[in-house]
């Protein structure tokens, strides 16, 4: 139990792995136990995952649960660990949705069984890997690691287009994170000549100063290798494409990982690594990201409109949403900032259950086409409240999750650029547009089609995966304070560092008091 | 040094030289054992040649192996050297030499070939690589060259009644011999402008008279060098290869892929150090070695990733990834006198590349049907259902080819890359990873038909061999080793290197 207490992170990140190998030796054909093991695995690893959260000391050091181990020693790459409140976060958001994608897929996928069950949990084996290295080299490991499940989960187990929609996925996160793996090198051997040795590990690396000022410097040419890397997660626009695409073909539970996990990667790369080792970059380059991640929220919204397919449509939609995001982070304030990590958070639930009842639906029609609905109210009465709720809250009602980390963003982004703000407010106006007209299309009205009649309400099973979302829109919409706690400090840390030495002093990072809500 | 006095002392061998000597007994006696064998009318000789053959490169790696901890030993008169870094490459080339032989045993009985010349040709080839790694004398070199390529060109062509393995042969033969004359040529001018054929006294001219350095000079390290960049298929020299690697028997091919490839670029290193590159002899010479190297490793990237995205015949795609991969080594051959690492990349790279080709082609000869058919994209088309476990190791070998982690390939992909970043080569790395990126299409193709696409018709039954099963397993667990815990590897090039210059 001793070898546990002090590596809790390196249990909770290799446990899916494990178990999953330990699947292995479950015949194939045994269906049942396959789902039933692989469920089992992932909610022991969810209630694993809950002990950091007592573990988490807000008022701490910075990275807490260290772990330091040598891994390859002559180029000083180690495996080294460790959360702070922002990890913490993304760590049981990416724990709490796993068992719910697998409880979700029971029904969903029938062929090749073994294998998809595998992949899920060594997909969340890489996703939690990359969430809590503190080693740059060990992050990238993990980021490049993800995404051999998740192509095949695209590429095997997806719609008619997945090969297309898995290469495109594949290659785009692949270009951007072999320059961000060169900028790595670059920065490494900058510790070198400037300290004396080799380090990989992000805390020594924020130590380094790096020249500045214009296109051309060593600061902004590294900024915008990370960027892209993390831009195309995001993905901000116009490096977007690939996401449509992905989430359309993606069979449920991928989404659902995609939407809910994986865009948070780059922001949560923005945060942990690009902000801080490249401050002066960061208020170089504030304003045209900040331009773009405006364009991405209306260009999101307004493609999201028009879209004839639902999941295409939620498909924009996390664009928009992800948009804000980059908005609240270059806004450069604690307000801006914190609600762009409740919006990751907010968006890894809501979006995640749209996706999920968008399975749901499609499931039972074998369609995802808007026109083919209508009136679905009256037959599956449970399903449109579940609907309702989460278009609630991804249209940012007060009183949801949703309202609290977009009004937090926008509140942020006023003190930087008020006349981006106004633009991007409007956002929130069309994003309520295209989600409640789709709700009135899908569910209300009269039942114009006969398939519709016959369908059948949630099943027990459903109703156990929306739950918990449910549950969740609404404690983060009416408690947020809960979660602020644990998340503050860091986030006030983070901003102390990205923001160079003399804009910090000037403008210290305010506290956020959003209790009042 | 007076070449008409005869010196005794020269001819015979010291304790000492007999001893770093044995993994070249092993392979010889290996060689006269299995041309002894393959006379023999009275019995049928394909068990004994395979074991005898199998088993003399397991001794000679073994010794080799044993050896590569030894400070280097001077042989005949300098002629040829016995240091960390030749046994390391010999380790390399007679692993390569015993998988292809396990692999070839059943693929030479279903294609009706099971002569035992096949395996005597195969250790005289392994014998050549052996001496280029070692050698140290502009002739022996040469020699150890031809004694390589000559073996090769008749394995090339093995399968006699296949005309496309003829032209190969043929192809292979002619533009070879071309090369190996241009090479020639630029020994000579190296030999008239600096007086000496050792690669030390190359060196010493160069460092002790500045006048050495002339335009013959510098025509004799171009023809050179073109020798050994067309060696390791090298743009603009590379033509020959695709054609050569589809025509060539698969097994061949994997050892083509790695042996040659590994021989060439030892000798080039030791031929390149001592044309001055990387002592801060001149910048002239520096800069243009460098400009030369840093034209093709960039072609070399381009043409072999770019060509590819278009094969559809696995053989020949593989090929054009072999061309690519020269160009990720020339970047270390490169960068390798700027950083602390020096030629250790290079040497890693080698190893991980050796390992993943022989598991890609060892694959492929199960796979293969009659007269290497059965080799296209659409054959592999699903495959995971089929052959669950050879689809998992071909995709094992291709994430490693493209440098995807956790692979030997990408350990020795961020090791090279790493210290070209050291050694100041950002743009050229810039290059090579977006070349990498575009690598990762093809071999992701395969990934797409082998798990993706619903198996169509029925496939030739897979040529199953306990050996070759073995091989796949084996180089399966050392690529994903290599890639998880890459320390060990990676300590020992270093200290390879550090030793070497």
């Amino acid at each position: 139990m001793a070898w546990f207490e002090s590596h809790w992170l390196s249990t909770i990140t290799f446990l899916p792995a494990a178990w999953a190998f330990a699947g292995l030796v479950i015949p194939g054909t045994s269906k049942g136990a396959i789902k039933n093991w692989t469920l089992a695995g992932s909610i022991v690893t969810f209630l694993v995952s809950l002990k950091l959260y007592g573990a988490f000391d807000a008022a701490g050091a910075e990275f807490q649960l260290l772990e330091n181990a040598e891994w390859i020693p002559s180029l000083a790459i180690t495996y080294r660990l460790g959360i702070d409140g922002i990890s913490l976060w993304l760590i049981l958001l990416t724990t709490f949705l796993t068992p719910m994608v697998i409880l979700a897929s029971f029904n969903s996928i029938e062929s090749r069984v073994k294998e998809y069950y595998f992949l899920l949990l060594a997909l969340e084996t890489g996703m939690l890997g990359a969430f809590v290295a503190t080693d740059i080299f060990l992050f990238y490991v993990f980021w490049e690691m993800m995404l051999i499940p998740m192509y095949f989960l695209i590429g095997i187990w997806g719609g008619k287009d997945r090969i297309y929609a898995a290469t495109k996925f594949f290659l785009y996160t692949m270009v951007g994170s072999l320059l961000m793996l060169v900028a790595i090198f670059y920065l490494a051997y900058q510790h070198k000549l400037q300290f004396g040795v080799f380090s990989t590990s992000i805390v020594d690396l924020y130590n380094l100063q790096l020249a500045s000022g214009g296109f051309w410097s060593v600061q902004s040419l590294l900024f915008l290798a990370f960027a892209l890397a993390f831009a195309i997660k995001v993905p901000l626009f116009p490096l977007h494409t690939w996401l449509p695409d992905a989430h359309v073909q993606a069979p449920t539970a991928g989404s659902v990982i995609l939407a809910g996990v994986l865009l948070k990667m780059g922001g949560y790369g923005f945060i942990r690594f690009a902000f801080p080792l490249f401050p002066q970059a960061v208020t170089y380059y504030q304003v045209p990201f900040m331009i773009l991640g405006t364009i991405a929220i209306i260009y999101g919204a307004w493609v999201a409109m028009v879209q004839p397919d639902v999941k295409k449509l939620v498909a924009y939609s996390s664009v928009s949403h992800m948009g804000y995001v980059i908005l609240g982070l270059f806004s450069m304030n604690a307000i801006g900032a914190t609600g762009s990590v409740y919006q990751m958070l907010n968006h890894g639930v809501s979006t995640g259950g749209l996706f999920l009842l968008v399975g749901m639906i499609y499931d039972r029609r074998h369609t995802r086409d808007i026109s083919q609905f209508g009136g679905l109210a009256k037959t599956m009465p449970l399903f449109a409240i579940s609907l309702m709720i989460m278009t609630l809250s991804s249209v940012a009602l007060p009183g949801t999750n949703g309202f609290i980390g977009e009004f937090l963003i926008l509140l942020g982004a006023w003190q930087a650029v008020p006349g981006l703000t106004v633009i991007a407010a409007l956002g929130v106006v069309f994003g309520a547009v295209y989600m409640l007209w789709l709700v009135q299309r899908m569910m209300f009205g009269p039942i114009t089609r006969k398939e519709n009649e016959e369908l059948t309400d949630m099943s027990w099973r459903e109703i156990a995966v929306m739950l918990p979302l449910i549950v969740a829109v609404f404690a983060m919409g009416i408690y947020p304070q809960f979660f602020f706690n644990k998340m503050e400090p860091s986030v006030n840390r983070f901003l102390a560092r990205s923001m160079p030495t003399a804009m910090a002093k000037a403008r210290p990072p305010t506290t956020v008091a959003v209790t009042e809500h | 040094m007076d070449s008409s006095v005869i010196r005794p002392e020269l001819l015979t061998l010291s304790r000492e030289a007999l001893a770093v000597l044995t993994p070249y007994f092993w392979v010889l006696a290996g060689i006269v054992i299995t041309m002894l064998l393959s006379v023999m009318k009275v019995m049928k000789p394909k068990w004994p040649v395979f074991f005898v053959s199998v088993a003399v490169c397991i001794a000679a790696a073994v010794a080799s192996a044993a050896l590569a901890g030894l400070p280097p030993v001077s042989l005949f008169a300098d002629m040829m050297i016995s240091d960390p870094f030749s046994n390391f490459f010999n380790v390399i080339f007679l692993v390569a030499m015993a998988l292809t032989a396990l692999v070839s045993l059943r693929y030479l009985d279903e294609e009706k070939l099971q002569y035992p010349e096949y395996y005597v040709l195969l250790l005289l080839s392994t014998f050549g690589m052996m001496l280029m790694a070692s050698a140290t004398n502009l002739i022996v070199i040469f020699i150890a060259l031809e004694i390589m390529s000559l073996s090769t060109y008749v394995l090339v062509g093995f399968r006699r009644a296949d005309r496309r393995s003829n032209e190969a042969a043929m192809k292979y033969f002619i533009l070879g011999s071309a090369a190996s004359a241009v090479m020639l040529y630029g020994a000579a001018l190296l030999y008239g402008t600096t007086g000496s054929l050792q690669l030390s006294g190359i060196l010493n001219a160069l460092k002790t008279n500045a006048a050495v350095m002339s335009p013959a000079f510098m025509l004799g390290v171009w023809l050179t060098a073109i020798g050994f960049l067309f060696k390791v298929a090298a743009a603009p020299f590379h033509m020959w290869m695709p054609d050569v690697y589809e025509g060539a028997p698969v097994p061949i091919t994997g050892f083509m892929t790695t042996g040659i490839k590994a021989a060439s670029f030892a000798a080039f290193v030791r031929v390149f150090h001592a044309l001055g590159y990387g002592h801060g002899l001149s910048e002239a010479i520096q800069s243009h070695i460098h400009d030369i190297l840093w034209v093709c490793a960039v072609l070399t990237m381009a043409v072999g990733n770019f060509v590819a995205l278009t094969q559809t015949n696995l053989k020949r795609m593989l090929a054009y990834s072999s061309i690519a991969h020269s160009g990720y080594l020339l970047v270390g051959l490169l960068a390798a006198p700027g950083n602390a690492n020096g030629y250790g990349p290079v040497m890693l790279y080698l190893a991980a590349y050796s390992i993943m080709n022989l598991g890609a082609f060892a694959v492929l000869s199960i796979l293969a049907g009659r007269g290497d058919s059965g080799l296209n994209l659409h054959d592999l088309a699903g495959l995971s259902q089929r052959r669950p476990w050879l689809a998992f190791s071909l995709a094992v070998f291709l994430f490693s080819m493209a440098g995807i982690p956790p692979t030997a390939g990408f350990a020795a992909k961020y090791l090279m890359f790493y210290s070209a970043v050291q050694a100041g080569e950002v743009s050229l790395v810039v290059i090579s990873v977006l070349c990498s990126a575009v690598s990762v299409y093809f071999y992701l193709r395969v990934l797409v038909y082998m798990y993706m696409h619903q198996p169509v018709g029925a496939p030739p039954a897979p040529r199953w061999s306990i050996w070759a099963a073995g091989t796949v397993g084996a180089m399966t667990v050392l690529t994903l080793q290599l890639g998880i815990l890459p320390s060990p590897i990676i300590e020992l090039v270093r200290r390879i290197s550090a030793s070497f210059a």
